[in-house]
């Protein structure tokens, strides 16, 4: 019985590591993407619909500019929603079936801003921002790696200085580019030049 | 006067607590109906679950189903769950892992209201399911969303060591 409370504590960790996860709204996942939870070893969805992220705005604090600046793009948020697919070998998912999810955002309104491929290690990122009178209304990131796929939904306005202000809360830590190691930086932009393929 | 006052303070809080125990019970009663299974009555079980709550975490409710056999379909079990929660609850977390002797699913909602958030906790093991509501106060609330991570090293009472990442 012990164990069984003890058991539940995990989940409500998982829970409150919020800060990211989903099911879209005006996203769908293909029915074919959805089919791979029953091929999936681990499937995990994580909603944040509109509600709870005012109300977990509430929670910053009102006298720290920081907090108060990340609980404002809080409560301007639509929703956050995360599905994330976890495979127990590799191939278990079709380049088709993740290209079917892709299409979705060659509308007109969607402009790909982040696209990496690595033909080192199969990992393939994509990051598509949804513009509406020239303001970004949402951020789609599809991450494919050879064993996961990993899809994200940011539904509503956010300004992109906005994203910055997140780091310090939730868990999220601070960016701040001034103060990553210059050889690291380079590096690492090396190296996605060079795996990319557009 | 300062009866009077108690007495309606108990009244509320009488109301309150039936109200959310009529979800925990909606919950379990649902589960038993659809699955054809009973939970466990579990002697103490009040008091065990009161003196083993986390730091911030109330109102902790249990049932257990033992010999409950895993839905194939786990959105059938969703289902199940929402039909018996109110509209203030939210779709939160959901988590499958698959595999015949150690799979395993876990769904949680939320009700967040006021400063405090409570949570529906359903977890499915191949022959026993769980149900667990819990409320977290505000104090909580604040200490996960500041650090969720060391907040779960602490509750869980694992440390994650360098080598771990």
């Amino acid at each position: 019985m012990m164990k069984t409370v003890i058991r539940a504590i995990p989940s409500l960790v998982l829970l409150l590591t919020l800060p990211s996860m989903l099911r879209a709204q005006d996203i769908k996942l293909p029915v074919d993407v959805e089919k791979l939870s029953a091929k999936a070893k681990e499937t995990v969805e994580v909603n944040m619909d509109g509600p709870m992220l005012r109300w977990a705005s509430k929670f910053l604090s009102a006298e720290d500019p920081d907090e108060q600046k990340a609980a404002k793009l809080i409560t301007n948020l639509r929703g956050i929603y995360v599905r994330s697919f976890e495979f127990d070998k590799e191939g278990a998912y079709t380049p088709a079936e993740v290209e079917q999810l892709r299409a979705q955002f060659h509308a007109p309104d969607w402009s790909r801003v982040v696209g990496v491929r690595s033909e080192h290690d199969g990992d393939n990122v994509d990051v598509f921002f949804k513009l509406e009178n020239d303001r970004m209304a949402g951020i789609v990131i599809v991450a494919a790696e050879s064993k996961e796929l990993t899809f994200v939904n940011i539904v509503g306005p956010i300004e992109v200085e906005q994203l910055a202000d997140l780091g310090g809360e939730f868990g999220i830590p601070k960016l701040n580019p001034k103060t990553l190691p210059k050889s690291a930086s380079a590096k690492s932009v090396a190296k996605a030049e060079k795996g990319e393929q557009k | 006067m300062k009866p009077l006052r108690v007495l309606v303070l108990i009244v509320c809080a009488s109301t309150l607590a039936i109200g959310a125990d009529h979800e925990f019970h909606g919950v379990v009663r649902s589960i038993e109906s659809a699955y054809s299974v009973h939970h466990t009555h579990i002697p103490l079980l009040g008091v065990v679950l009161f003196l083993a709550r986390p730091a911030g975490v109330g109102g902790l409710k249990l049932a257990v189903f033992e010999g409950f056999k895993t839905p194939t379909d786990v959105a059938d079990l969703s289902r199940v769950i929402e039909n018996s929660l109110g509209p203030d609850w939210h779709p939160f977390v959901k988590v499958r892992s698959k595999g015949e002797t150690n799979g395993e699913t876990t769904i949680i909602y939320a009700s967040p209201a006021g400063g405090r958030l409570r949570m529906m906790i359903v977890n499915v093991e191949p022959s026993e399911a769980t149900v667990v509501e819990l409320n977290l106060s505000d104090r909580a609330i604040r200490r996960w969303m500041k650090e969720p991570g060391e907040e779960a090293e602490n509750q869980s009472g694992h440390r994650s060591h360098p080598a771990d990442d």
